[in-house]
């Protein structure tokens, strides 16, 4: 059958309209098969920086930034810090140093023209992508499913369902951007989850709620805040998404919200009450969402790419969101996977060798993004102490940044999991008492 | 050139009682004040010191150092510290 796409692509969202950019800016005939019909609701809201420069390549940053998302400059850490005890007069004073922030533009970031980067509607950012994609030539439906995609030596042929009809789409490659659907992944069996992360999110928007409620500096009060919970592995984000309304979700280990018997009410508001200014600040406010969970975590895949297939985005991988990666990962994994999609349309040759380079990229970005998230949960109180070591400081950036792409290894990385090792290893550590529950085996990915 | 350790001792007691003691109550700080059991050093404010003591000192505290007995109170700070300093002069 002769293909009438170069290029098939399932799913709308940042990963697959990207992908739909920048290959119908190169020339390609590319569809894309997106199964909601947008705008829709979608979690992952705050960006890092490492998205400007896509945004600017694909041309869409003028749009995102006509569209008034609030501006986001830096985030900002807080924990409850309940251990700390009153003796003699003597406080434990930590006020100032209860908080940790980072602002973007302390680090020069190639491709990064700006010292701010957004907070955004996901509903009307990706909507912004999708039609983007569409002026510049990709095809878009919505509404549509793909059912499957069966592969063969000479192209592939798409299932889609449209209504009631099933209707056969012929391409030369597939892009699966199906993101935590994980369609293609999961017809070939790729998927595996995480032996290490089993997370769980429950969220919801806020109006009226005040930012500034746990802030230390109410001028920073736009920016994302991460709060910790004085209950194990578990802390809640905080993203302005309009000048009023604000979206707040809980992660927290699934057997805990198992023991709720799955009542996201009772489990959101007796996690957040660990924290009672923040349950006061929300109690103040009015929800204007039910509220949602997130399921199913964590999760790799065995293979990225393969003859006449590649996986990007939370369709490939996703690990966790407590550093905002998500959008990241979606469109920087785009913007590689396509360099290379272009250079195979060019040769006329479709096979998986020709996605090694960007299988490596990917490969090298997560590896760095894994450890440091699994770092993270493991002692959280180091990540502290390397913001605020002027050695380490623009290092956890970069990371935090999005940067992640060109390193081996960034030299915090290597820093940081030998203290990890020895505060597991002696009891007596000062800082052993705060190990986190999740303990990571090899953390590297699996492709 | 070492460091003294009767001047290392003056300016950690300094710094402690300025940075973590709000200046507060400041006669009862002495070479044996359990900073930890008092909760005068946290985990956060105990790497806050290792920054300062870095930066004033030039001395790395290596991290299999930071356990109770080594930060258990100024003496032990301080002889720590003082040893340290030893080692990278």
């Amino acid at each position: 059958m002769e293909a009438e796409f170069d290029v098939g692509i399932i799913g709308g969202g940042p990963a697959g309209s990207v992908a739909a950019a920048y290959l119908a800016k190169a020339g390609l005939k590319v569809a894309v098969f997106e199964s909601e019909n947008f705008p829709r609701e979608h979690v992952g809201e705050s960006l890092v920086p490492a998205t400007t420069p896509v945004l600017l390549e694909i041309g869409a940053m003028e749009k995102v930034e006509a569209a008034g998302f609030p501006k986001k400059y830096g985030a900002a850490w807080t924990s409850a810090e309940h251990r700390d005890i009153d003796h003699m007069g003597f406080r434990g004073l930590e006020h100032d140093f209860r908080a940790a922030e980072i602002l973007f533009n302390e680090r020069d970031q190639p491709g990064v023209d700006r010292d701010h980067t957004f907070h955004v509607d996901r509903g009307k950012f990706d909507l912004i992508l999708l039609k983007h994609a569409e002026e510049l030539g990709a095809q878009v439906f919505q509404g549509v499913h793909v059912t499957r995609s069966d592969i063969a030596d000479d192209g592939v042929t798409l299932h889609v369902r449209v209504g009631g009809r099933q209707v056969e789409v012929p391409v030369r490659m597939v892009v699966d951007a199906s993101g935590r659907r994980t369609q293609l992944g999961a017809q070939l069996k790729l998927k595996i989850s995480d032996p290490v992360f089993n997370q769980y999110a429950v969220h919801t928007w806020f109006d009226n709620f005040d930012r500034t409620a746990l802030a230390v500096d109410d001028a920073k009060a736009d920016y994302i805040f991460i709060h910790f919970l004085p209950v194990t592995d578990t802390w809640v984000w905080q993203i302005p998404i309009t000048d009023t309304i604000t979206s707040v979700g809980v992660v927290s280990q699934k057997k805990r919200f198992k023991e709720y018997g799955g009542d996201r009410e009772r489990f959101f508001w007796e996690t957040v009450g660990s924290r009672p200014e923040l349950l006061d600040a929300l109690k103040n406010s009015d929800q204007v969402r039910p509220l949602k969970t997130e399921g199913d975590y964590s999760y790799g895949m065995r293979q990225i790419c393969g003859d006449r297939f590649v996986l990007i985005g939370d369709a490939a991988r996703f690990v966790d969101p407590i550093f905002s990666s998500g959008v990241s990962v979606a469109m920087n994994s785009a913007r590689i996977a396509c360099g290379d999609i272009v250079a195979a349309a060019q040769a006329g040759d479709y096979s998986k060798e020709r996605f090694a380079g960007y299988e490596r990229t990917l490969r090298r970005g997560v590896s760095n993004w894994y450890e440091f998230i699994s770092i993270y949960y493991r002692l959280n109180i180091l990540f502290t102490a390397f913001v605020q070591d002027e050695r380490y400081r623009l290092d956890v950036l970069k990371m935090l940044q999005g940067d992640v792409y060109e390193d081996d290894e960034p030299k915090a990385l290597a820093a940081m999991r030998e203290i990890v090792k020895v505060v597991e290893d002696d009891p007596t550590h000062l800082w052993h008492p705060y190990l986190g529950s999740l303990k990571s085996p090899s953390a590297k990915p699996t492709f | 050139m070492a460091l003294d350790a009767e001047q290392i001792y003056t300016e950690l007691r300094a710094y402690v009682s300025t940075n973590f003691l709000e200046g507060g109550e400041v006669e009862e700080l002495n070479r044996d004040t359990p900073l930890l059991e008092w909760g005068v050093l946290n985990s956060m404010n105990t790497s806050i010191l290792m920054s300062h003591i870095r930066d004033r000192f030039g001395v790395d505290v290596p991290p299999m150092y930071i356990t109770g007995t080594r930060f258990r109170d100024l003496g032990a700070i301080t002889e720590m510290v003082h040893e340290l300093s030893l080692q990278a002069a």
